[in-house]
C-alpha cells in the first residue's frame, strides 16, 4: 500500500512537472530590467522595442534568409513600391484588407499619419526616418514620400521601430499637444500581430497574439516577459524550464548552462557594442585631455580577456567592425596610466572625483564599473559608483544629468549613420544618441554632409575624417564589440537572430514543440 | 594585600570577570570576539593581499593555493576582504552602539527623572519608532538619505535609540524615588547633576548588557544595509555587499558568498551569547 501511494505521488509530480514544460502555447523571456514606453515614436532602446515591434507592422520588414536575419529588406504592409530616378521620390502602394483592432483599415492615410506623428515628437525614433521631407496621400492604397536627399538606408529605415504604423485613431486619445504620447506610452494600438495586454512595473509585459493577424496567426499564443534582476535567477528560472529564453547570462555562467543538454547557448556575432558616456556639457569633463585621461586609463584588455572572457573585441573608432565605414587604421586607445595622469596634471584636472551610473541592463556592467573604479583610482580619480534602476537611468541620460555612464548601443539599420550621426550630431544630444552631449561644429558639419549623400565613397571620406577628430576629443569610453549570446531551451525552435534587431525577438514564427 | 586596595569599581569588575569565566556560553561568545576584534585589529599583518587591489587574471579562484577563501569576481582574496570586513563591521557596530545608547539613554533618563508630561511625550515618540520593524524603518531612512556607509551607521543608530531610551527610562523612574536622590536635592543639587552623578550611573549595568546584546542586531542591519546596496559601496570589502555580488555567484562559486556570510554569523552569535551571559552575570538577584 505505501509503495503504491508512492508511486502515485511520484506520478502526480511527473505529471505536474511534465504539464508544466509543455505548455507549448506560452513563450516565456527573462529579460535583466523594466521597460520604458511603449511608444514607437518616443522610444530608442531595444529592450522596449522587443515588445513595440511586434504589435505593429511597417511597410517592410528586414528579410530572413536561411534562418538568419539580413540587413536586406522585403515588403511588408507595403505591396511594392517605385522610385522616381534622381532618388528623391517613393511611392509606395500599400497591400488591400490590412486593419487595426477596432477594424479601421491600415492604409496611406495611417502610414502618413504615423510617420509625421514620430517626425513631429522629435525623439529617437525621428531620425531613424529623418529622409523625408514630406508625405502625399494620393489615394488611400498610394502613398507619395519626398527624400531630403537620395538616402542609401532610405527603405531599411523604415523597417526600425520607429517607423511602427499606429492605428490614425489614436489621435483622439491626444490629451493637449502630446500627440497620444501618454496613451501609447501605456497602451498599443497597432496592425501587428501581438499585443500588449498587461504591463506591471518591475515584474512583468504580457503580449497576447491576435489569432486573426493578416500575415497568418503566431503559433505561440502568449508571450510573458519577466523583469528579473539576477543573471543567477535568470540562470536558474531557465535550468528549471520556468522560462524559456534567458537574456543576459553572466559569461562565467555559460559554461555550466551549456552543459545542461535542455539547453542551447546561441552566439551570434554582432554589431553590439558597449562604451561609457562621458558627459561633455559637464564642468569636470568639459576638457578634451581629461576625456583622453580616461580612455587612458581604462584596462581593456583585462575587460575583455577576463570579464567577458574573450567573447569581445575592443573597439577601434565608433563604427563596430563589420559595418561599412570601419577603420582599422584609426587611433585606438590602451591602458597607460603615466600618460593618463600626465593629461590630468596638464588639465589642472588632480584630484578629480566622478560619479559612473548604470543599470542592472547588462549582468557584466556591474563587474565592469568596479574595474573602471580601480583603473581610474590608478590615475587619482576617485569613481563613485551608482547603481540604479535602468528608467530611471535613461531619464538621467536624456536630462544630462550625469558624469559618466555605462551604455550599450546597436545599430538598427546597416548605414554608419547610426554611429558617426546618433553619437556625435549635438542635435541628437541625450537619449535619441548623443549621450555624451558632445559638440563639435566641424563634426556635425562633417556628419550632417555625410547624411546628405548618397556616394558611399565620398561618405566614408567624410566619416573618416570625423572620426580621426573625435578620437582626440574622445566624448565616450569606447570598450568593446560583442557576440549576441542567447541562451534558451531546446524546444524553443524558429528563433531568428538579427544584428539590426538586437535583445528583439521573432514571436511570431517562434514555435516550442 | 592588593585586592584590599582596588578601587569599588574595579573589584566589581574583577569579579564580573571572575563568575563570566566560569559562564561557558560567556566563554564561548567571549572567544568569538575577542577572536574577531584580534583579527579587525591586525588585518594589515594577517592579510597576505591588499583589499581592493584587483587582479584580473585571478578571478574566481576556488579556496586553496594562496587563496584561504578563494577571491571573488574582480581577483580579489575573499580572506583578505573578509578581514578587513571585520574592522568595518565591528567599527559600525561599536559607533551604533555609542551613538544610539547615548542619545537612548539621555533621552530615557531625562525622560524617567522628570516624568509627567514629558515623560508622556518623549515614551510615545520612542514607541512610535518602535513600532516599525527596525530593519523596515533603517531601510527607509537609508534610502532617503542616499547610499553611503555613513548614512547606513546613522539610519541604524537611529532606530536602536529607543530601546535604550525605554530601558534606562525604566531603571531611571525606580532610581529617582531613591532616598540618596532626595538627599541629593535637599543638598541643593540641580536636575542635571542628578541625572548625571545617580540616575545614569545606576543604569550602566543594564545599559552595558543591552548595549552587548544590541551589537549584534546592529552588525546584521547595516549589513542587510550593505546588501541591498544602501550601505557601503565598492569596492569597501563589507560584508554584506560581498554577500550580495556573491549571490551572483553562488551555483558556480559557493565559496564567495558563503565565507563573509559565516563571519556575520559567528559575531552575530559570538556578542549575542556573550549577551545573555553578561545579562545574567550582573543582574544582582543572581549575584551573589
Amino acid at each position: 500500500m505505501r509503495i503504491w501511494s508512492l508511486v502515485c505521488c511520484l506520478v502526480l509530480v511527473l505529471t505536474v512537472s511534465v504539464a508544466h514544460a509543455a505548455d507549448k502555447d506560452t513563450l516565456v523571456v527573462s529579460v535583466p530590467s523594466d521597460i520604458h514606453t511603449l511608444d514607437p515614436g518616443v522610444s530608442s532602446d531595444n529592450y522596449d522595442w522587443r515588445q513595440i515591434y511586434p504589435c505593429y507592422d511597417r511597410l517592410v520588414k528586414y528579410k530572413v534568409e536561411n534562418g538568419k536575419g539580413s540587413t536586406e529588406v522585403e515588403p511588408m504592409a507595403a505591396e511594392s513600391w517605385t522610385v522616381s530616378p534622381d532618388g528623391l521620390v517613393w511611392t509606395f502602394k500599400i497591400k488591400k484588407g490590412i486593419a487595426f483592432d477596432d477594424g479601421t483599415p491600415l492604409d496611406a492615410e495611417a502610414v502618413r499619419y504615423s510617420l509625421d506623428r514620430t517626425l513631429a515628437i522629435g525623439k529617437g525614433p525621428a531620425d531613424n526616418i529623418g529622409a523625408i521631407a514630406s508625405m502625399k496621400v494620393v489615394d488611400p492604397q498610394t502613398l507619395e514620400v519626398t527624400l531630403k536627399n537620395p538616402y542609401g538606408p532610405f527603405l531599411q529605415t523604415l523597417a526600425t521601430d520607429g517607423a511602427s504604423i499606429v492605428n490614425p485613431k489614436t489621435a483622439a486619445k491626444a490629451v493637449g499637444d502630446d500627440k497620444a504620447q501618454a496613451w501609447l506610452a501605456e497602451n498599443v494600438d497597432g496592425s501587428g500581430p501581438f499585443k500588449v495586454t498587461e504591463w506591471t512595473r518591475g515584474q512583468r509585459c504580457v503580449l497576447e497574439a491576435k489569432p486573426n493577424y493578416w500575415g497568418g496567426a503566431p503559433t505561440i499564443k502568449k508571450v510573458i516577459i519577466r523583469f528579473m534582476p539576477e543573471s543567477a535567477d535568470r540562470r536558474m528560472a531557465l535550468e528549471k524550464g520556468d522560462v524559456d529564453i534567458a537574456e543576459n547570462i553572466l559569461i562565467d555562467q555559460l559554461p555550466a548552462l551549456e552543459k545542461n543538454p535542455d539547453i542551447v547557448v546561441h552566439r551570434f556575432p554582432a554589431q553590439m557594442t558597449e562604451y561609457v558616456y562621458v558627459n561633455c556639457q559637464n564642468k569636470k569633463l568639459a576638457d578634451p585631455r581629461v576625456r583622453q585621461a580616461l580612455s587612458y586609463a581604462v584596462d581593456y584588455k583585462g575587460i575583455i580577456d577576463q570579464v567577458l572572457q574573450g567573447n569581445g573585441m575592443q573597439m577601434r573608432g565608433p563604427i563596430p567592425q563589420g559595418m561599412w565605414g570601419h577603420r582599422e587604421d584609426v587611433f585606438q586607445y590602451s591602458q597607460d596610466a603615466a600618460k593618463a595622469k600626465e593629461l590630468l596634471k596638464a588639465a589642472g584636472a588632480e584630484n578629480l572625483e566622478l560619479t559612473l551610473i548604470y543599470s542592472e541592463r547588462r549582468a557584466t556592467w556591474e563587474q565592469i564599473a568596479q574595474v573602471m573604479q580601480a583603473n581610474l583610482a590608478d590615475i587619482g580619480v576617485k569613481l563613485k559608483l551608482e547603481l540604479m534602476s535602468n528608467p530611471t537611468l535613461r531619464d538621467k541620460i536624456d536630462k544630462g544629468d550625469f558624469e559618466l555612464c555605462l551604455g550599450a548601443w546597436s545599430p538598427d539599420f546597416a548605414d554608419p549613420y547610426m554611429f558617426m550621426n546618433f553619437w556625435f550630431d549635438s542635435k541628437n544630444a541625450g537619449l535619441p544618441g548623443n549621450r555624451s552631449f558632445y559638440k563639435n561644429d566641424k563634426v556635425d558639419e562633417l556628419v550632417r554632409k555625410a547624411a546628405g549623400l548618397s556616394d558611399v565613397a565620398e561618405r566614408k571620406k567624410l566619416y573618416s575624417e570625423a572620426q580621426d577628430i573625435i578620437m582626440q576629443d574622445a566624448p565616450y569610453i569606447f570598450l568593446y564589440q560583442i557576440q549576441t549570446i542567447v541562451p534558451m531551451r531546446k524546444d524553443v525552435k524558429g528563433y531568428v537572430f538579427n544584428p539590426m534587431l538586437e535583445s528583439m525577438y521573432n514571436f511570431e514564427t517562434i514555435s516550442k514543440n | 594585600m592588593p585586592p584590599r586596595t582596588l578601587h569599588p569599581a574595579l573589584r566589581e569588575l574583577a569579579l564580573t570577570v571572575r563568575i563570566l569565566s566560569r559562564n561557558p556560553s560567556a566563554v564561548m561568545g567571549g572567544t568569538i570576539i575577542a577572536a574577531m576584534v584580534f583579527l579587525a585589529l591586525f588585518a594589515p599583518l594577517l592579510a597576505p593581499y591588499d583589499p581592493v587591489r584587483l587582479s584580473l587574471p585571478d578571478r574566481l579562484l576556488p579556496p586553496g593555493g594562496g587563496h584561504f577563501f578563494g577571491t571573488d569576481e574582480l581577483g580579489r582574496d575573499i580572506f583578505t576582504r573578509v578581514l578587513y570586513g571585520a574592522r568595518i563591521s565591528l567599527s559600525i557596530g561599536l559607533l551604533v552602539i555609542s551613538v544610539a545608547g547615548g542619545i537612548g539613554a539621555l533621552i530615557g533618563a531625562t525622560s524617567g527623572y522628570f516624568g509627567g508630561k514629558i515623560d508622556s511625550v518623549v515614551m510615545r515618540v520612542m514607541d512610535v519608532i518602535l513600532s516599525f520593524p527596525s530593519l523596515v524603518l533603517a531601510l527607509a531612512l537609508a534610502a532617503a538619505l542616499g547610499p553611503s556607509l555613513v548614512n547606513a551607521i546613522f539610519a541604524t543608530a537611529f532606530v536602536m535609540i529607543p530601546k535604550f531610551a525605554r530601558m534606562v527610562r525604566g531603571e531611571a523612574l525606580a532610581v529617582r524615588e531613591m532616598p540618596f536622590v532626595a538627599a541629593s536635592r535637599v543638598a541643593g543639587a540641580g536636575h542635571g547633576f542628578i541625572i548625571r552623578r545617580h540616575i545614569l550611573p545606576n543604569c550602566l549595568n543594564s545599559a552595558i548588557v543591552l548595549a552587548t546584546l544590541t551589537l549584534g542586531d546592529a552588525i546584521l542591519i547595516a549589513a542587510s544595509l550593505s546588501f541591498i546596496g544602501l550601505g557601503a559601496q565598492p569596492p569597501t570589502p563589507e560584508w554584506g555587499a560581498m554577500i550580495a555580488s556573491g549571490r551572483k555567484f553562488l551555483m558556480d562559486q559557493w565559496w564567495y558568498a558563503t565565507f563573509p556570510g559565516l563571519f556575520i554569523l559567528a559575531t552575530v552569535i559570538g556578542f549575542n551569547i556573550f549577551g545573555d551571559a553578561l545579562r545574567d552575570v550582573l543582574d544582582p538577584r543572581i549575584r551573589r
